[in-house]
């Protein structure tokens, strides 16, 4: 029963991870940018949102309403001021700049909103729980789960039926045939990151609301991401899905080991994928 | 008259290797024009110079007499100029009908304006139709080309670059593309096209520019020009023709 | 050279000679061998206070070079070198402290350490291309840290501490730290100059240039890329035994701080990849800085963060490489020559 617990609570947990991993994905499908400030981002829309509901009072969902947004402004900002410069083959460059951007976001929300967690008050959300069976599920993650599941088949429609999402996938495949065809890189690259970070803006509200977030938390987020993506396989939307519930479940499991395992158990998960079947679960060989 | 499309001493390089030296091109409303030359001769890097995919000078390419040169390749597409690359290049991963959805999308987002429909696209090479669903990937050779051409007229082009449709492929799929060129010159579209097949490209075509060392040789109407001329434009004066 | 020589006797070549230094080249080495006793003599000209900032120094220099030979020449940009850093300090308070292996002999032995770790993790890592490899190293990273959080050999999450050292005199200690500084810088830089002038050194040059070409030219790419990781291992290795024998103490936060990635990225960035010179001039730069504005803390770091990012978009190759666009005075050149000396 303990261990049917930890496999309910590590899907729950990779619903999380499903919100940081989907815009990784995009991302890297679309341009072969890792965005080294993945994480940070996410702190960053937390902290901001978090100040907001403080100083206005406001309800997560009113957060979510602006940090969305917001999220999508940040985005495109990114692709423009800096990723447009650095996008190309060789990866060193993009890797560069978004580390020294990671590194600048850190601290300047060091200095803003000094190193102490934060959390946004859910109004009791937070806290309200069912017991099924004699497993407690808590309302919040299955929310965040509903969610993860509600953007990945957004995404993967999107991806499938629009006329954005060919020209992505068009654009991912092969950028100078794109081009041919009438295709604006930059500008589908633009919209791409703003979508990617957009997403973030869901994953700050309940990252914020399921525990808590201080500024040099952005690191972990990335992680996760990463492993998240790397187990699923690249390329696929709904593979980062899989490998966020892999990489909760992993989490939740080793957790229930022993409490200094769970984020152990999750990399060396991730390292078992990587050294047995490197194009990812979801991913062609 | 102007002509739609010309180059005025179109100058190219790849880095430090320079690959046209002033080649002087020009192509009328309607017209099909063939580009021939040997291996190497500068001819794909024509078309990709023209297409705004290396940097040039903008004064080197005029398109209705206006300066064009150096123009992305996806604004040259809003001006009403498409190409099928060499090598095809679809987007793979993606069905027959996504490949061709892709330019139907953008011409729609360009406000690119003509006639060619994937209806219109399944008349003419009606395998298009049956294979919608199959991801261009696992199409034969032949029916790739179908696609790289669909997808370039789905562009609604005033003027198309065709970059070796034929290179690879057995000689009746090649007949049967070709059979399709009349209709695509019968909407208005004038063609350059790129043809290793120097029989193939004076059969297609109004006029032929020879190239060499990423000079023109030769030119002339099509019907014209001799083989012995040909010869001697293709290699080089000097050399014998085998 | 023995190419030359031995195409030399197969054809009647005309009587060239090949040059392989330079005047700024004789200049920079006589200062760099001075520099390097000075290093190794401090006790007797420098206060405790002043070898440990050396230390500190020396460390930096010693990391961010052997970043530059992964992410300059082999293309391999790891984001998680302490890893190896913070294994090869463990390695050294296990073996000094638990097992009572004399300290300094275990400076030496602690970096087998990096070297077999290495190995399985290039095999793994090797699959991740670009910018995935990078993540992958800090993955590692993270994975020693939590591994030594958990781990009662090194005393988990507690961390340990050098008691060992207490039986050695201050003086004492200074000479021996002196001394490995100047080894770490020998077998670091020198290690880098004397492979970058080898046979080796062409195939890592055309590797940095283009992989694909260095391939078709013969380079086995992924044998030198798996040689540099190991070797940068070692390297890192080292600067993590001298630095974490000097701090005497030990814990897992320490030990795998990703602070050292900023750094190492940070000076190679601003001091200009691919070049020795670089490293010098980035370190230096750093370390002033350091000194100067390290009090401002989180300010400093926002624009040490953002300066990089500006040299990503505008200046990818640094302060040396926009003095070496004026001026062709290399410090440690490995550029060959040919000269005829009948002219």
């Amino acid at each position: 029963m303990q261990w049917f617990d930890a496999l309910v609570q590590g899907i729950l947990l990779g619903g999380m991870y499903a919100q940081y991993a989907l815009g990784m994905a995009l991302m890297f499908g679309v341009m072969r940018i890792v965005n080294i400030s993945h994480g940070d981002l996410v702190i960053l829309l937390s902290l901001i949102g978090i100040s907001m509901a403080t100083a206005w009072g406001l309800g997560p969902l009113a957060v979510l309403a602006i940090l969305v947004p917001l999220g999508l402004f940040m985005g495109w900002l990114l692709q423009k001021a800096v990723l447009n410069k650095v996008v190309g083959s060789d990866p060193l460059p993009s890797l560069i700049a978004t580390f020294g951007l990671s590194i600048a976001l850190q601290n300047l929300m060091l200095q803003i909103w000094s190193a102490n967690s934060r959390s946004l008050p859910g109004g009791g959300i937070e806290s309200r729980s069912v017991d099924i069976g004699g497993i407690y599920i808590g309302l919040l993650p299955v929310i965040v789960l509903v969610v993860a599941i509600a953007l990945t088949w957004g995404l993967d429609l999107m991806l499938k039926k629009t006329r954005f999402g060919r020209a992505l996938r068009a654009a991912a495949a092969d950028v100078e045939a794109a081009a041919m065809t009438g295709i604006n890189p930059r500008a589908v690259y633009a919209l791409a990151t703003a979508v990617a970070v957009g997403i973030l803006g869901f994953a700050a509200v309940f990252q914020s609301l399921r525990s808590t977030v201080a500024p040099a938390d952005g690191a972990a987020q990335l992680i996760y991401a990463f492993e998240a993506v790397i187990i699923g396989g690249m390329g696929s939307v709904w593979g980062a899905f899989i490998g966020s519930m892999v990489l909760g479940i992993s989490q939740g499991i080793g957790f229930r080991i022993d409490p200094g395992f769970g984020v152990l158990a999750g990399h060396l998960v991730f390292l078992i994928v990587l050294a047995t079947r490197p194009q990812g679960l979801f991913g062609k060989a | 008259m102007t002509a739609v499309l010309s180059t005025h001493g179109l100058v190219a390089r790849y880095g430090d290797f320079q690959a046209l030296y002033g080649v002087d091109v020009e192509l009328h409303a309607g017209e099909a024009v063939a580009l021939i030359g040997a291996n190497g001769a500068g001819k794909s890097t024509f078309l990709r110079a023209v297409m705004g995919l290396l940097p040039v000078g903008r004064d080197m390419v005029r398109l209705d007499g206006e300066p064009v040169g150096g123009t992305s390749a996806d604004r040259m597409v809003k001006r009403g100029v498409a190409i099928v690359p060499e090598g095809r290049r679809l987007f793979t991963g993606m069905s027959v009908e996504d490949n061709l959805k892709v330019a139907v999308d953008q011409a729609a987002r360009l406000g690119a304006k003509g006639g060619w429909s994937i209806e219109r696209l399944h008349r003419l090479f009606p395998i298009l139709k049956e294979k919608a669903k199959t991801p261009v990937q696992s199409l034969s050779g032949g029916q790739q080309q179908m696609v790289a051409i669909g997808r370039a007229l789905l562009c609604q082009p005033r003027v198309l670059l065709c970059d070796e449709i034929s290179l690879g492929l057995a000689p009746k799929v090649i007949r049967e593309i070709y059979a399709a060129l009349p209709e695509i010159r019968g909407a208005g579209t004038a063609m350059i096209l790129v043809e290793q097949d120097v029989g193939l490209a004076k059969e297609a075509t109004d006029r032929l520019y020879c190239m060499l060392e990423g000079r023109v040789t030769l030119s002339g109407r099509s019907a014209e020009v001799t083989r012995e001329a040909i010869g001697e434009a293709y290699f080089g004066a000097g050399h014998a023709v085998v | 050279m023995t190419a030359i020589s031995d195409a030399a006797t197969a054809i009647p070549a005309p009587a060239v000679t090949v040059r392989r230094q330079t005047n700024s080249g004789r200049i920079a080495m006589t200062l760099a061998i001075v520099a390097l006793v000075a290093v190794a003599v401090m006790p007797w000209w420098a206060s405790t206070g002043t070898i440990r900032m050396i230390l500190e120094l020396c460390c930096y220099i010693a990391v961010a070079q052997m970043w530059n030979l992964l992410a300059g020449y082999a293309g391999l940009v790891s984001v998680g070198q302490q890893a190896f850093m913070g294994a090869a300090g463990y390695a050294l308070f296990v073996l000094a402290q638990t097992f009572g292996i004399n300290p300094f002999l275990a400076v030496l032995l602690s970096l087998i350490v990096p070297a077999v770790l290495a190995v399985p993790l290039y095999f793994l890592l090797h699959r991740l291309d670009g910018p995935y490899f990078s993540i992958g190293t800090w993955v590692v990273a993270e994975v020693f840290r939590l591994v030594a959080s958990n781990l009662p050999l090194v005393n988990s999450g507690a961390g340990m501490s050098l008691r060992v050292m207490s039986q050695y005199s201050a003086f004492e200690r200074n000479v021996a730290m002196s001394l490995l500084c100047a080894f770490m810088l020998l077998v670091t830089l020198g290690g880098s100059y004397w492979l970058l002038r080898s046979r080796f050194g062409l195939a890592l040059i055309a590797m940095r240039d283009n992989p694909v070409a260095a391939a078709s030219q013969g380079v086995d790419v992924s044998r030198l890329r798996f040689l540099v990781y190991v070797a940068a291992a070692v390297g890192c290795g080292l600067a993590g035994a001298v630095y974490f024998m000097a701090q005497l103490r030990i814990n897992p936060p320490s030990a795998f701080d990703p602070m050292w990635a900023n750094v190492a990225i940070f000076i190679v960035m601003i001091g200009g990849i691919g070049s020795i010179e670089g490293v010098l001039i980035g370190s230096l730069i750093f370390f002033i800085a350091d000194r100067w504005f390290g009090e401002y803390g989180a300010t400093y770091f926002v624009v040490l963060g953002l300066m990089t990012l500006l040299v990503a978009l505008y200046a990818r190759t640094g302060i040396w490489g926009l003095l070496s666009r004026r001026f062709d005075a290399p410090w440690f050149p490995f550029r060959r020559f040919l000269v005829d000396p009948n002219r």
